[in-house]
């Protein structure tokens, strides 16, 4: 096992955890705005838009964690280690 | 030509230096299209007809400046055209990536909000507004809040000064990282990958499509988010008592 794979084993392993927290953490946090707003709306029908403002705005705020943490761990794949030409250099030496 | 992200055409201007010539291009592209229609639905005015773009249209300038009422109350109604004018304009601008025109070969295009300097902008432009209008309507006494407890002082500051970072990271990275994930989706299906027998990038030329569409929401709520959090901002900074 060469350095170089073991740099494009560990990026690609670091990309699946961060994908893989990001995924999770926003899923469980949209589920409860979400539901949240469901249960405010059968409460209170009449108070609907009001509701509705601050699911979005909920919303909102909560995915520009993940998107963050996307595009950094895009940015870890793609410019710091550089999996891609790391990979066709790796398949290139055999 | 190739379709990049990230990378600009630079201008050399007298006072400012090296300036995103193709983020300034197309903002002014951008605020061009947003006159033009507020001139056609000015116009449709003129007749005692509404017609269908004036109710939509009327029915989002309701929507905002009910929210600056509803937070604001009677103090906000000034502050009713700024806002409208920022969701208006970012909307624009976000969804201004759609076209490529970049690949066209002009030297305009991308979405301006993938740009930070564009996005750092229209931050310091909400947290000046913020400050002038704290300091007109209370004076120095607006900045009591923070030493409330004195010592917390310190974290009251951070959280202030956090407020335009905050605002300024979540539109660009969500604007930026849209772009992004459609490049790459892009590349993929250039680079022919085959897994086996498998075409992956058959398989993944679908893909497209539904970004677009995820962007065009993505654009819109943050419009939307960066419009409240600035009312809400305002709102903050300017209470009578609390």
């Amino acid at each position: 096992m060469t350095s170089e794979s073991l740099v494009a084993a560990a990026t690609i392993l670091a990309f699946g955890l961060i994908v893989l927290g990001v995924a999770l953490g926003s899923a469980v946090g949209d589920g409860i705005v979400a539901s949240k707003a469901v249960e405010a709306i059968a409460r209170q029908p009449e108070a609907r838009p009001n509701i509705f403002t601050f699911l979005f705005l909920g919303v909102g705020v909560l995915e520009a964690f993940p998107i963050i943490s996307l595009g950094l761990a895009f940015y870890l794949l793609l410019v710091v280690a550089n999996v891609p030409q790391l990979l066709t250099h790796l398949s290139a030496g055999h | 030509m190739k379709e990049e992200i990230g990378s600009h055409t630079y201008w050399l201007l007298p006072v400012l230096g090296w300036v995103h010539g193709d983020t300034i291009l197309t903002t002014w592209l951008a605020m061009a299209v947003a006159l033009a229609f507020l001139a056609y639905v000015g116009a449709s005015y003129r007749t005692p007809r509404a017609g269908r773009t004036q109710t939509v249209f009327e029915g989002v300038v309701d929507y905002i400046s009910d929210l600056v009422a509803g937070s604001l109350g009677k103090r906000g109604e000034p502050f009713v055209p700024f806002f409208i004018a920022l969701f208006i304009l970012i909307f624009l601008l976000n969804q201004f990536g759609v076209i490529p025109f970049k690949a066209l070969g002009l030297p305009f295009g991308g979405s301006p909000t993938a740009d930070l300097n564009t996005t750092v902008a229209f931050a310091l432009l909400v947290f000046f507004l913020i400050q002038i209008t704290a300091i007109r309507q209370r004076g120095i006494k607006a900045y009591a809040h923070i030493f409330e407890p004195w010592f917390l002082a310190p974290i009251n500051l951070l959280e202030e000064l956090v407020r335009p970072v905050t605002l300024a990271a979540r539109l660009f990275f969500n604007i930026f990282v849209g772009e992004l994930l459609f490049i790459i989706i892009a590349s993929i299906i250039t680079a022919k990958v085959m897994i086996g027998s498998f075409n992956l990038s058959l398989a993944v030329s679908v893909l497209p499509f539904f970004i677009q569409f995820f962007n065009f929401f993505v654009g819109t709520i943050q419009a939307f988010v960066f419009t409240l959090l600035g009312i809400v901002y305002l709102s903050l900074a300017t209470a009578e008592d609390h």
